[in-house]
């Protein structure tokens, strides 16, 4: 018992502590299979650092929603981490608490709070991106629904300890086309929530083309630091449930020792790593979409959740 | 082994007309080898009359009294059109444009052969090739005179016959899924008549649901006739002839072959969707006739409506309706290509397409105008002539088995068909002439053509030959179960 | 066409996967904007259905069908493309948007439409016969035949039009190879032959329209129609 509430809390640590790698890993990868010379993997670790040591600007006309915000985008990747397999093939302490749905409904709460914020300033931007990220936002929830639809019907069950079983036994059912094509509506979906090429350019400068990041160009010193980090932990937590529960759930710890967990941690950084190769060959290969192309991407996102359901349905 | 040398001589003649010898000698070795063609096939046709069934190669090469019907009107329509090309071809073609006119036989021999090939094979999975290859082949026939309308008209050919072809070849692909379930060995028509009582209903309705609208593209059904008054009336006179008479005739002789196998299965009303799908085209068609502006459009949708009245008939059922049908199927193709030699003439002689450019054709030129009006009223259902008598005999079919709302409803559109053919076509041959002629005379071949199409229409209107009336019956009878 | 088990095994899934793929490949040709997409959608579907083949005739342990993926193999992925290169010309690689009735969003709901449809279509037949490799190739072959009659029309331009039926013939095939793999070899090698025809005539209609008309775009050409 006080084994599983310990992974539990090693498992947000986890997340808390390597996001920031990751975000920082994605960059350097990019730039350097751009020719370019990119920053350091950890300067993510640095840019946090530095924020947290700045004075933080609020606006007078602001209410208490802006400087709640980044508490709440702080906090909800770290509830959905207690959910979600990310160290452990069994169920830890607090997952009982809810299933793949709830984390992602959790996760929409810390999206629902940053577009508020973004309209609470009155800066003509933050309006803008949040209500673009509204749009992607709601053009993404029908694919949300059928992947989920669909692996609760294949698994019988919306619990991801139990559905990260179903297709890997017997190993052939890793074929079967409704997890093949879950996996790329999946992947189409991480693309466009965490606001990647061709959705959205994470790196973009200009304000007028920015969707996810105008929302928090507000924020300076502190509450900057918890955007910055809430938001790359939300990135981790989504790649380790596509990752953990719907690809790859190898490499996790079976047993209850201190020792298996300790050594999952670098096999799912690997994992992550692996992932973050195919992330970057897709965001160097593809421009960034014209705003109104973007629901011809999401609508074949949902076309490719729709074929796996009724592939698997029929 | 009359059935191979049929095949044979149209490639034959095909590649001989592409050698560059003289300005005749394409189209003099196409209408020697359609002369010969047809001499063939009135052996085979004597030869099935004398109750022979004919038989090449076993399960592939083959064919009966309905198969040898068609073969003979593609052999007649395939020579008369022949000669009417030789005229036709003289005029349209601008002198010194020679490999224009070999092109133009190559092609068109190459498409007769696919026609011919139709009913003399057995094999179900070529006869989908080959319905597919009549498209092929013709498409670039329709699109000759290589005008902006001429291509749109190709175009909409290939690409609507092209999709029907798809769900006909998977209609076709389940018929043989169902008929190896149900053990049978040859995958030709005779074989799926003896297996239809075991393929399974479910298999059978969709494989003939899927046939019915690839094929039924083809045939011009509406609603998927669209292409078809296009195509029809942008080709050459000639090609139009073979169009109208026998291309859509020799796939809805397809669609007629599954009749037997489809009524095995008592859980599927055929009749009533052959019927239903030919009513449709035959009122639609009868009232598209009254507003048409073009006179090569009138013979198209002309077309049209008799395909659903030969749908209606072989829908009625019966021996009696069978052979109404079958009867339809020879006095369509006949009259049909006399009508496009008409209309192709009187193009040659004016230049134009409209009807109401044509006034008085009786009187500048009155070989023109009496075969257009020998055409339109044979094709209408005139007395005199023989669509009268098919169609009286359908009528007659229906009545007896008593289907009077069929064939009230048939009545009244043919009634109307009637009125609206004989409304134009009296106005272009009757009146003052509006304008001279472009051309002071017809060229002797399209003369030659015209006198040889007119004889049967006429002939067959007062005495049908014995072998002709014994073909017709078998035919019929094959059609039944 | 008696399949060995009902269960499924490596054989089955994969088959299946190149089905799901297959159906995934013929939503591109409805969603990619390119004339060259589309014509890389085709190969692509190709390639899935020479491979679905491959399988089956392992499963089946059919010399037949393996003769029937060689075939598919070599004509539609490289010969028909070919083949539309030379006829067709540079119109082919042009890098040009599509026109289209509908846009791409509604198209491609309409045609997960078709797909359902298509299944209520394949369900009777699977009901009568009919095993774990026919309940995956004929209803995605089926979805694809009707998905490419959509494509014709719904899309304005010569060449998508060209794909959309040589789509349908893949999705008639692609059925075809699981419940009617007894074909007389012939029938197959003249169907193959039939397509490269189409990819020929429909190319040099395309051409032709192009030195006419002065476009490909051959929704706009509206000469004829019903009086």
């Amino acid at each position: 018992m006080i084994n599983k509430i310990v992974f539990n809390l090693l498992q947000v640590i986890v997340v808390m502590a390597f996001s920031p790698l990751v975000k920082g890993v994605i960059d350097y990868l990019k730039e350097t299979v751009q020719s370019r010379c990119g920053p350091s993997i950890f300067q993510p670790y640095l840019d946090i650092w530095k924020l947290f040591h700045k004075d933080e600007v609020v606006s007078e006309q602001s209410s208490w929603i802006f400087r709640f915000t980044p508490y709440m985008v702080f906090v909800t990747p770290i509830f959905v981490t207690l959910l979600i397999p990310v160290l452990t093939r069994y169920p830890l302490f607090f997952a009982f608490m809810g299933d793949m749905l709830g984390a992602g409904f959790i996760l929409a709460l810390g999206g629902f709070f940053a577009t508020l914020s973004a309209v609470d300033t009155g800066n003509p931007y933050g309006p803008m991106g949040a209500s673009r990220t509204r749009m992607v936002g709601f053009l993404a929830e029908p694919v949300f629904m059928i992947v989920f639809f669909t692996v609760s019907f294949v698994a019988g069950s919306t619990i991801p300890y139990i559905v990260q079983k179903v297709w890997v036994t017997p190993l052939s059912n890793f074929f079967e086309p409704s997890h093949v094509l879950v996996m790329l509506a999946f992947i189409m979906l991480i693309i466009a929530e965490a606001g990647r090429i061709p959705v959205d350019n994470p790196s973009g400068h200009f304000e007028l083309a920015m969707i996810d990041e105008s929302k928090g160009l507000e924020y300076s010193g502190r509450g900057a630091a918890l955007m910055k980090w809430g938001g790359s932990m939300k990135f981790f937590v989504l790649v380790s449930i596509f990752l953990n529960v719907l690809v790859t759930p190898w490499g996790l710890a079976q047993g209850n020792s201190l020792g298996a967990v300790l050594l999952a941690i670098p096999l799912i950084l690997l994992k992550i790593f692996a992932f973050i190769i195919v992330l970057v060959v897709i965001e160097s290969s593809f421009a960034k979409l014209r705003l109104f192309r973007i629901p011809e991407f999401l609508v074949a996102a949902f076309i490719t959740s729709v074929a796996a359901m009724i592939t698997y349905f029929f | 082994m009359e059935l191979i040398f049929i095949l044979i001589i149209p490639i034959a003649a095909a590649l001989l007309s592409l050698v560059p010898a003289g300005k005749k000698f394409a189209s003099g070795i196409t209408i020697a080898g359609a002369v010969a063609v047809f001499i063939l096939t009135l052996r085979a046709v004597f030869a099935v009359a004398g109750g022979r069934e004919l038989t090449a190669v076993r399960n592939w090469i083959s064919s009966d009294g309905l198969g040898v019907l068609i073969l003979l009107l593609v052999a007649f329509v395939g020579l008369t059109s022949a000669i009417f090309s030789r005229g036709y071809m003289g005029r349209i073609v601008e002198a010194g444009k020679l490999r224009k006119v070999r092109r133009y036989y190559f092609r068109y021999n190459l498409f007769v052969f696919s026609m011919l090939s139709i009913p003399i094979l057995s094999q179900v999975s070529l006869v989908w090739v080959l319905v597919e290859l009549t498209t092929l082949l013709s498409v670039l026939l329709v699109s000759f005179e290589n005008t902006a309308e001429a291509l749109e008209a190709a175009w909409k050919y290939i690409v609507l016959t092209g999709m029907g072809a798809a769900f006909a070849l998977l209609g076709i692909l389940i018929l043989y899924w169902g008929m190896h379930i149900a053990g049978g060995e040859a995958f030709t028509w005779a074989g799926l008549i003896k297996a239809a009582p075991a393929i399974p209903p479910a298999l059978l309705k969709t494989a003939f649901i899927f046939i019915l609208i690839g094929f039924g593209t083809k045939i011009g059904l509406v609603p998927l006739h669209t292409w078809l008054p296009d195509a029809h009336s942008q080709a050459p006179a000639p090609v139009c002839a073979l169009l109208s008479g026998v291309e859509t005739t020799t796939v809805l002789y397809v669609v007629l072959r599954l009749l037997p196998v489809l009524e095995a299965s008592k859980t599927i009303n055929t009749g009533n969707w052959f019927i239903v799908s030919g009513l449709i085209s035959v009122g639609a068609a009868a009232f598209l006739l009254i507003q048409v502006k073009d006179y090569k459009r009138l013979f198209a949708f002309s077309t049209i409506e008799h395909m659903g009245i030969i749908m209606v008939a072989a829908g009625l059922g019966g021996f009696a309706g069978h052979l109404g049908a079958v009867y339809q199927i020879l006095t369509h193709s006949i009259t049909k290509s006399l009508s496009f030699f008409a209309a192709g003439s009187v193009f040659l002689l004016l230049g134009s397409r409209n009807i109401s450019s044509v006034k008085g054709l009786i009187k500048t030129s009155p070989i023109t105008g009496a075969a257009l009006l020998i055409g339109g009223l044979a094709i209408a259902g005139a007395p005199p002539f023989a669509v009268f008598l098919s169609e009286f005999s359908i009528l007659k079919a229906g009545i007896a088995g008593g289907n009077y709302l069929t064939i009230g409803l048939l009545t009244v559109f043919i009634v109307i068909a009637f009125c609206a053919l004989m409304f134009h076509v009296n106005r272009m041959v009757f009146g003052k002439p509006a304008q001279e002629p472009l051309n002071p005379g017809l060229p002797p071949a399209a003369i030659v053509a015209l006198v040889l199409a007119v004889i049967p229409v006429i002939l067959l209107g007062f005495y049908i030959p014995g072998p002709l009336n014994k073909l017709l019956l078998y035919a019929a009878s094959s059609l039944g179960r | 066409m008696i399949d060995h088990s009902a269960t499924p095994t490596l054989l089955t899934q994969l088959n299946a996967l190149t089905g799901g793929l297959f159906l995934l490949s013929t939503f591109g040709v409805i969603a990619v904007r390119q004339v060259l997409g589309c014509l890389k959608m085709f190969i692509i579907q190709s390639l899935l259905l020479s491979a679905s083949a491959l399988f089956l005739a392992y499963y089946y342990s059919s010399v037949h069908l393996l003769a029937v993926a060689a075939i598919a193999l070599g004509v539609k992925p490289f010969l028909i493309p070919y083949l539309l290169r030379r006829t067709v010309g540079e119109e082919l690689t042009s890098r040009r948007e599509i026109s289209q009735v509908l846009n791409i969003s509604t198209s491609l709901l309409i045609a997960a439409g078709l797909t359902v449809f298509s299944y209520f279509v394949a369900k009777p037949l699977l009901s009568v016969s009919g095993g774990i490799i026919t309940a995956v190739n004929l209803p995605i072959g089926i979805s694809a035949l009707f998905i490419g009659a959509y494509v014709l029309t719904v899309r304005r331009e010569a060449v998508p039009q060209t794909i959309g039926i040589l789509t349908m013939e893949n999705g008639a095939f692609f059925a075809g190879i699981s419940i009617a793999s007894g074909l007389p070899f012939i029938a197959e090698l003249t169907a193959a032959f039939d397509a490269l025809i189409i990819a020929v005539v429909m190319g040099i209609l395309i051409r032709k329209i192009h030195e006419r008309v002065g476009t490909t775009a051959v929704g706009g050409m509206k000469a004829l129609k019903e009086e």
